[in-house]
């Protein structure tokens, strides 16, 4: 039986909905935090061009890429207790589903991140760890003070990207019974036995599309503050410059 | 005070280095002509260890090192002893002019953040850029970064400074200024080695000029020797092929 679309439901569900952000943001940013670690090491392994390593992280990254998330996410929640359990004889029956999910979507940020900043590395000239070296800073203060800056910069707009990328694959974890927005949403569907389903989907790509912009917003902000040379800095100065001469 | 024995480097299958011989009095100014391909910038970039030549040795002051085998500590003394001026400026584009030079007396040679800004103010204000502390690369012109670069170089305090065609990434009109930094470095009693094409400099201020070709030193003197009243026929062609181009440049 099917009740007739409810305008206003929308706006319930979207109040029912909202504090599972929480659960959905906690995901993200571990899963951030995991991936990032785990891609500037394979970044790391691939700069450094020692063949063995290299090939392992090519190797890491060809697999977690060519893996559609769905998979890899039962393959972790399937296969990792079984690996624990017999190789460490750790129990993950009362392990949340918050550690699969995020395990999963750090494997999978890790391989994206690993490209994103290998190649930020990259596109930094060679010219300005050299400059650096001639006035006797070391490799280590070099990278960080000259390169990683830099590269940060570069880093950021394709880091943007795949972190909504992350965003939107990470609906996916109600899969295994992840209770965050996409899984309260398929609850609550799933308790009115099917009734409102439209309104809810709707609710819920509203949420998705409201979060979505505020970190594209949140990163333009990034990108003005970390970019120092670049025209947002310009224009200021040529604002102040012309204050100047007007006294 | 800089001396170099029979300094040899290859890429691959091309001996860039034949063995060369170079000897740097404190006081100094060397300039290396040479058609491109010659071995010039391989040459200088290998004393700063930005290239490791694969064989030669060479004494810096009173210490020996060897250009194969020197250590991570060694290299690192080399080159706080010395400075390079590169041919595309490779200023830091995350650091204001004035950042540029403070950075390798804060990190480099752990100077106070206060003495090293008082520094690079006094610095900057030299290679005529006073106006310009807190501007980044990317808002400055050629010449204006490059005296910058050299800005950066003679902070350090370093005993040989050198320069790696520091003019020939430049608009005509901006070498003048450059060099005129650069001259005026030299009547102060820097030592400086430098790599260029511009005669005229190497004329007015070298107190030694080397003519470099295939990886060898072909010729070797003062400015008036080579230049002028060059002996090998190697030399003469080159100067003719410069200097005639000079005349048509328009």
């Amino acid at each position: 039986m099917k009740r007739p679309f409810d305008f206003w439901y929308i706006f319930e569900a979207i109040l029912d909905l909202l504090p599972y952000l929480v659960s959905t943001f906690m995901m993200l940013i571990l899963s951030i935090l995991g991936g990032t670690i785990l891609g500037s090491i394979l970044a790391w392994t691939k700069i450094r061009r020692r063949p063995l390593a290299t090939g392992f992280a090519d190797f890491y990254i060809y697999i977690i890429r060519a893996c559609p998330p769905i998979v890899l996410l039962f393959l972790v929640f399937y296969g990792l207790p079984e690996i624990l359990l017999r190789g460490f004889g750790i129990d993950t029956n009362h392990f949340s589903q918050l550690f699969f999910v995020v395990i999963t979507f750090s494997l999978l940020f890790s391989a994206t991140m690993a490209e994103v900043i290998r190649s930020a590395v990259a596109a930094i000239d060679k010219g300005q760890r050299e400059a650096a070296l001639s006035i006797g800073l070391s490799d280590m203060q070099a990278f960080i003070r000259i390169i990683l800056p830099q590269a940060t910069i570069i880093a950021l707009p394709n880091f943007a990207n795949s972190l909504i990328v992350l965003l939107k694959e990470g609906a996916l974890a109600y899969t295994i019974g992840f209770i965050d927005v996409m899984g309260k949403g398929i609850l609550m569907i799933g308790n009115q036995y099917g009734a409102h389903a439209l309104e809810i989907y709707i609710a819920l790509g509203l949420l998705y599309w409201s979060i979505t912009i505020f970190l594209e917003q949140v990163f333009q902000k990034m990108e003005m503050k970390f970019a120092p040379d670049k025209v947002y800095r310009v224009e200021k100065r040529s604002e102040k410059e012309r204050r100047k001469h007007e006294f | 005070m800089l001396e170099i024995k029979n300094i040899h480097k290859r890429f691959g299958n091309t001996e860039v280095l034949k063995g060369v011989d170079l000897n740097v009095e404190k006081g100094d100014v060397v300039v290396i002509l040479g058609p491109s391909g010659s071995g010039k910038t391989t040459l200088l970039r290998s004393i700063n260890f930005l290239e490791r030549a694969d064989q030669g040795s060479m004494v810096f002051g009173d210490k020996k090192y060897s250009f194969q085998k020197a250590s991570k500590k060694e290299i690192l003394e080399v080159r706080k002893k010395t400075a390079f001026v590169f041919q595309n400026y490779n200023l830091f584009q995350n650091k204001t002019a004035l950042e540029n030079v403070t950075e390798g007396l804060v990190i480099g040679r752990n100077i106070p953040k206060k003495k090293a800004y008082e520094k690079a103010v006094e610095i900057l204000t030299k290679v005529g850029l006073s106006d310009r502390y807190d501007f980044y690369p990317s808002q400055l012109s050629g010449g204006q970064q490059q005296r910058v670069g050299i800005a950066r170089a003679i902070a350090v305090e370093p005993e040989v400074i050198l320069f790696d065609e520091p003019t020939s990434a430049l608009d005509p009109e901006l070498i003048g200024e450059v060099l005129q930094v650069m001259k005026q470095l030299a009547k102060e009693g820097t030592t400086m080695i430098v790599v260029t094409h511009e005669i005229t400099f190497a004329q007015e201020v070298a107190s030694k000029v080397i003519f470099m070709d295939e990886g060898r030193i072909i010729e070797c003197g003062t400015a008036d020797q080579v230049i002028k009243h060059p002996k090998e026929e190697r030399t003469k062609q080159f100067l003719r092929r410069i200097t005639n181009d000079m005349e048509y440049a328009i």
